[in-house]
């Protein structure tokens, strides 16, 4: 009987309301529209309050803050879609970025090969930890960041104590720009990550069996798939992206110290969420994570603009969070 | 009468496996807790009131916001702002409760118990209409409640009354050896929570939606009604948190790293406490004392001399050792089975 109601609606429907369903259609099935539109908006916003922002150069300290957030946020969506979350990355970026510290004196190659392997190594024991013996990641990533926060303070004093400055080409990568101080080096390492990211998951096999195992772990299993195998690989991937974003950090800042990533690592997870990735699992791209993470890094330039104190722009911050994944969760419901 | 015996003997042998695997973790972590501050009474030069006192009152935050957790874990959600809350309500308490009487100052308690009540109420509400997972508006609430304190209190201040501090450390000054209160302030609390979880509809209905909200919600429950009740509560018992540490230091401090340390130990609580971070199983009781095994560490692993950075590093291990070995013998159980 309902149903019958509602077929007949349909049918004489007026063409306002037939519009209307018709839009709803068009951002449910491609919500990273409605995403572009809110970054249209809060662009244009921040512009009405400093019409500065509305050059390359405004738009370049909003780019060289997303980098970093960009490439954390990638490793953090990669777990998402195997039903996991990585809570030690700003740990590991830290890290990586001490390790970077302590071996420039050897050249800026040597440097970045290390701290990429230091960090890739601890994504790896989170992925031993999740994929093998099955501990919660919440927990393992927790406790993986509390060690990794033991032991770095402990070195920061002792043997790491010189370790606070990086070579100079890492310096220029995370913080120097090209074309005219226009765009900064360090997006094109975020663009590199974003081919490799997204050309990954959509058609390499790695990638379909991460959506495969958030997806239905048990019918992942029962087709063959080795998913403690795809959980070490995610987890380490999502270390060695850590460790690059660490890297970047630390050329920006110039300096190492252990609160360096600190602040970015709500951030990755609110960019992934945003982004319309699922935390259940199984759904979710990495498109949609490069626009969460330019989203929050407009948002955070306009907080500053609005000269904003740390207390308010918190309560700000997380509200929007929350009214950005609430709308993304509205535009994208089938009823 | 021989087989009669083996049959009684069956029944209680049956009886007695389902009472271990309904409370063997939380009797485990009791044993472990008791193992823990036999070794710590070993450890010190003297043990007595004193450092039972201490104990008490100093694990009182970690203790109630272990609880606050394992009441939202139970009902299937998790709230990553407990810590923020707590953080909340140590500032807006301490500020309002400078100066004034023990009177008064219980007004403001009850006040602020009843203001986070309402609070993480309306965040459970949000959860369930919104339908976006507990785990993102937590995190967004935690940088709220976060932000919120720093609005009431930007640098630490305030105060308490010294009757208010008895309540919570037994003694007006926040130090003595009176360990009476302490534990009262966190017994009583508890022990009717724990009888309204187990014993009432209401309470029951908690680990129902946490354990199958379809299956809760198709034989008549309300599901929604019940995770916003879990928030509420969850929020009443961050606020004891919070006023613990207000009795306990006479200050508010709306620093963010204690927000961030207060929700990752009570997460590491409620996991060790064997409360199944998927909802639906464990028991408060098991919570509390994984929070005071997590809380006693740091004082054992000081009087043994050890660096507190290395106790951070010896703390998550132990995190990461418990939970390998109880995946293992779920894997294998599983295999058995």
């Amino acid at each position: 009987m309902s149903t019958d109601l509602n077929r007949r609606t349909e049918e004489v429907a007026p063409p306002a309301v037939a519009r209307e369903r018709a839009w709803g259609r068009l951002f449910s099935d491609h919500p990273l529209l409605v995403l572009g539109g809110v970054l249209v908006v809060l662009v244009l916003v921040t512009g009405a309050i400093e019409p500065d922002y509305l050059s390359l150069r405004g738009l370049r300290n909003t780019l060289l803050l997303a980098a970093p957030l960009g490439i954390l946020a990638a490793g953090q969506t990669i777990l998402m879609l195997t039903r996991g979350i990585d809570l030690s990355i700003a740990m590991v970026a830290t890290a990586s970025a001490y390790v970077a510290g302590n071996q420039s004196p050897n050249g800026a190659g040597v440097a970045i090969a290390l701290a990429l392997v230091v960090g890739s190594a601890a994504g790896a024991l989170n992925g031993v930890g999740v994929g093998v013996f099955r501990v919660n990641p919440l927990i393992m990533t927790l406790a993986m960041a509390g060690i990794l926060l033991g032991l770095f303070t402990q070195w920061a004093q002792t043997f790491l104590q010189g370790s606070t400055s990086v070579a100079p080409f890492i310096r220029t990568l995370g913080g120097g720009s090209f074309f005219g101080n226009r765009v900064p080096w360090n997006v094109l390492v975020w663009a590199g990550v974003a081919v490799v990211v997204i050309w990954g998951l959509r058609r390499t096999g790695l990638g379909r069996m991460l959506y495969a195992v958030g997806d239905n772990p048990e019918a992942a299993r029962l087709a063959g798939v080795r998913s403690w195998q795809v959980l070490l690989a995610a987890y380490t991937l999502a270390g060695f992206f850590a460790a690059l974003g660490g890297l970047l950090l630390a050329g920006q800042s110039g300096a190492v110290d252990l609160q360096l990533a600190q602040n970015f690592l709500l951030p990755s997870v609110a960019a992934s969420v945003i982004g319309g990735t699922s935390i259940f699992g199984g759904v979710g791209t990495y498109s949609g994570t490069i626009l969460g993470a330019l989203i929050l890094s407009v948002l955070n330039s306009m907080l500053t603009f609005l000269n904003a104190g740390q207390a308010v722009k918190q309560v700000v911050y997380g509200t929007i969070v929350l009214a950005l994944a609430w709308l993304y969760a509205a535009v994208t419901r089938r009823e | 009468m021989g087989a009669v015996g083996q049959v009684v003997a069956g029944r209680l042998g049956g009886e007695w496996r389902r009472l271990v695997r309904r409370h063997g973790w939380t009797v485990g972590v009791w044993g472990l807790l008791v193992l823990l501050l036999l070794w710590y009474a070993a450890l010190i030069p003297r043990f007595g009131p004193f450092a039972i006192a201490s104990i008490a009152k100093n694990s009182l935050p970690t203790a109630y916001l272990a609880v606050s957790q394992a009441v939202v874990v139970i009902a299937g959600g998790i709230d990553l702002a407990v810590g923020s809350m707590m953080v909340l309500a140590n500032c807006v308490s301490a500020l309002l409760m400078e100066g004034q009487s023990f009177g008064t100052t219980v007004l403001i308690a009850v006040g602020v118990v009843a203001g986070a009540t309402l609070l993480n109420a309306l965040v459970g509400w949000v959860i369930v209409t919104s339908r976006i997972p507990d785990i993102i508006v937590t995190l967004a609430t935690l940088f709220v409640f976060g932000g919120a304190a720093l609005m009431v209190l930007p640098s630490p201040g305030g105060g308490t009354s010294g009757g208010l501090r008895f309540v919570f450390t037994g003694s007006t000054s926040g130090v003595g050896s009176n360990y009476w209160p302490s534990l009262v302030a966190l017994a009583v609390p508890l022990a009717v929570l724990a009888a309204w979880l187990g014993r009432t509809r209401t309470g029951l209905s908690l680990y129902a939606a946490g354990s199958d909200p379809n299956a809760a919600y198709l034989s008549g429950l309300n599901t929604r009604r019940a995770k916003v009740l879990a928030y509420a509560i969850g929020g009443a018992f961050a606020a004891l948190a919070g006023l613990a540490v207000t009795a306990i230091t006479a200050t508010g401090d709306p620093k963010f790293a204690n927000a961030a340390n207060g929700t990752l130990n009570s997460v590491a609580a409620v996991v060790l406490g064997g409360v199944a971070l998927t909802g639906g199983v464990g028991s408060v009781i098991g919570a509390v004392a994984a929070g005071v095994v997590l809380f006693i560490l740091k004082p054992i692993l000081t009087a043994m001399a050890i660096d507190p950075n290395t106790a951070q590093v010896i703390q998550g291990l132990l995190i990461i050792g418990v939970m390998m070995v109880a995946g293992l013998l779920e894997l294998r159980r599983r295999r058995a089975g």
